[in-house]
């Protein structure tokens, strides 16, 4: 591979090696990355190799399919968490506005679907929205990760500390009711968050399409997740979403993520002017 | 033109630098410019619409894979990296901050280097930590051209000093300087 040393970020990965790693996995695991946006996907792996000191693709092929856990890991480090709880308060007093009332509305039970967790930032952002809002027991929330790891991470309820500050202030644009720190313990150090908000929740192992997909899903949640696959798999990928929504159901990207119609997309209608938030065309 | 794009790197100090630049630089200009500044991460409006008053250029803050155009000037949106993806497309991305910032200049300026190569040319204005320094060395690398703002009239010398203890740099220009230079690139 391709060594650039010097006091760098990281060492460059090349596209070869890249290539080699993707191929790997595919054979071996029921992964695909292919189809990845080519950049962020080569520094996510440069990010690896620097964190467990691998010089060589060879030995990170290795471990890859030597060992499964090792793969879990892998794919928790691979997969970009969210920035912070309640990034772009002014979606999620839309969300407490009109979203969640208009889900609410026409039935006892609504199910909410967030693929490619990573993090847990945006479920409990989500919980504790609809804990404020007596709607916690009704919701049918489920959460499709890639990595067990994942999974693990999010239910223990542990929280970057980096990330409190903005949440909190986040937390407090996006008018919530109290403080986040409501939510959230500090001992020895380490943030946690409230796990009984999550616990009627439903954890699903997920393939890079995000399959299993749940059917009649209300609500999707899936900012900023696009930016991360190329436009031949942000096509398939919003087929997809189409399909397990209900037709009156929401999803909603990331800010900067477009459905636009360069992609050929006419599968959904904007319908908020500031915000990413679609429904699907019926 | 010998040159594929321009990309700028500042914090929001350097604001007015930028304006001056983009007022200067032709309308018919042919080639994108690329612009990654440090900014506040939960306003996302503004900033654009500030800069675009005396803007020559059209300004975008690009949707993900938007595709990049001659003549327009790209800014990084608000919490977003920007990269320069395959095909002459933006890539956003929400990875880790890069020296406390995202957008990082580092990261716009490394693949806009390894994607225009030595048809780059890479302006570092005034700021205040590091974030630049590691990307405009890459576009050296790269033979790319590499263009610091003179330091001597930086309200904050630390991205433009950093850049240059770093790189070994091809112009080191006030503003007055860089804006003649650019305004003969057509």
């Amino acid at each position: 591979m391709t060594l650039t040393m010097n006091k760098s970020i990281m060492q460059e990965l090349g596209i070869v090696d890249t290539r080699n790693i993707i191929n790997t996995i595919t054979e071996k695991y029921n992964y695909d990355f292919s189809d990845y946006a080519l950049i962020s996907f080569k520094r996510r792996l440069e990010k690896i190799l620097e964190s467990y000191n691998l010089k060589y693709t060879d030995v990170l092929i290795n471990k890859l399919v030597g060992n499964d856990r090792f793969f879990e890991i892998f794919l928790d480090a691979l997969a970009v968490p969210s920035t912070e709880m309640f990034r772009d308060p002014s979606l999620w007093r839309i969300m407490r506005d009109e979203i969640i009332p208009a889900i609410h509305q026409d039935s006892a039970s609504f199910k909410i679907w967030l693929p490619n967790s990573v993090s847990g930032d945006e479920l409990f952002s989500l919980a504790i929205l609809l804990h404020e809002m007596g709607l916690l027991n009704k919701a049918q929330i489920l959460v499709s990760c890639m990595s067990s790891v994942s999974i693990e991470t999010i239910r223990s309820g542990v929280f970057s500390n980096s990330k409190f500050e903005i949440s909190s202030d986040n937390y407090i644009r996006a008018n919530g009711e109290f403080e986040l720190s409501k939510y959230v313990t500090l001992k020895d150090g380490i943030f946690t968050r409230d796990t009984s908000l999550i616990q009627n929740v439903t954890f699903i192992k997920q393939n890079s399409f995000l399959e299993p997909v749940p059917p009649s899903v209300k609500l999707i949640l899936f900012r900023n997740k696009m930016i991360y696959f190329n436009q031949t798999l942000q096509g398939r990928i919003y087929k997809t979403l189409y399909n397990a929504l209900t037709s009156n159901g929401f999803l909603v990207i990331g800010t900067k993520e477009s459905l636009n119609s360069h992609y050929g997309n006419n599968d959904f209608i904007k319908i908020s002017k500031t915000e990413s938030i679609f429904k699907p065309r019926t | 033109m010998i040159y594929k794009a321009i990309v700028i790197g500042g914090s929001a100090g350097s604001f007015q630098v930028v304006t001056k630049i983009l007022n200067a630089l032709p309308k018919n200009l042919s080639i994108p410019v690329l612009l990654s500044m440090h900014r506040l991460k939960h306003v996302r409006s503004g900033f654009l619409e500030a800069l675009s008053l005396k803007s020559n250029l059209p300004i975008i803050e690009p949707d993900d894979k938007e595709q990049i155009k001659p003549g327009r000037a790209y800014l990084a949106p608000a919490n977003y990296h920007m990269y320069i993806e395959m095909g002459n497309r933006i890539a956003l991305s929400t990875e880790e901050p890069v020296h406390h910032s995202r957008p990082s200049i580092d990261l716009s300026f490394i693949t806009a280097a390894q994607t225009y190569r030595d048809k780059l040319i890479g302006i570092i204005l005034s700021g205040a930590n590091s974030d630049g320094a590691y990307g405009l060395q890459k576009v050296k690398e790269y033979n790319g051209l590499t263009i610091v703002q003179d330091p001597s009239e930086c309200q904050v010398r630390t991205m433009t000093e950093s850049a240059m203890r770093l790189t070994k740099i091809d112009h080191i220009f006030t503003t007055e300087q860089l804006i003649r230079f650019l305004q003969k690139l057509n």
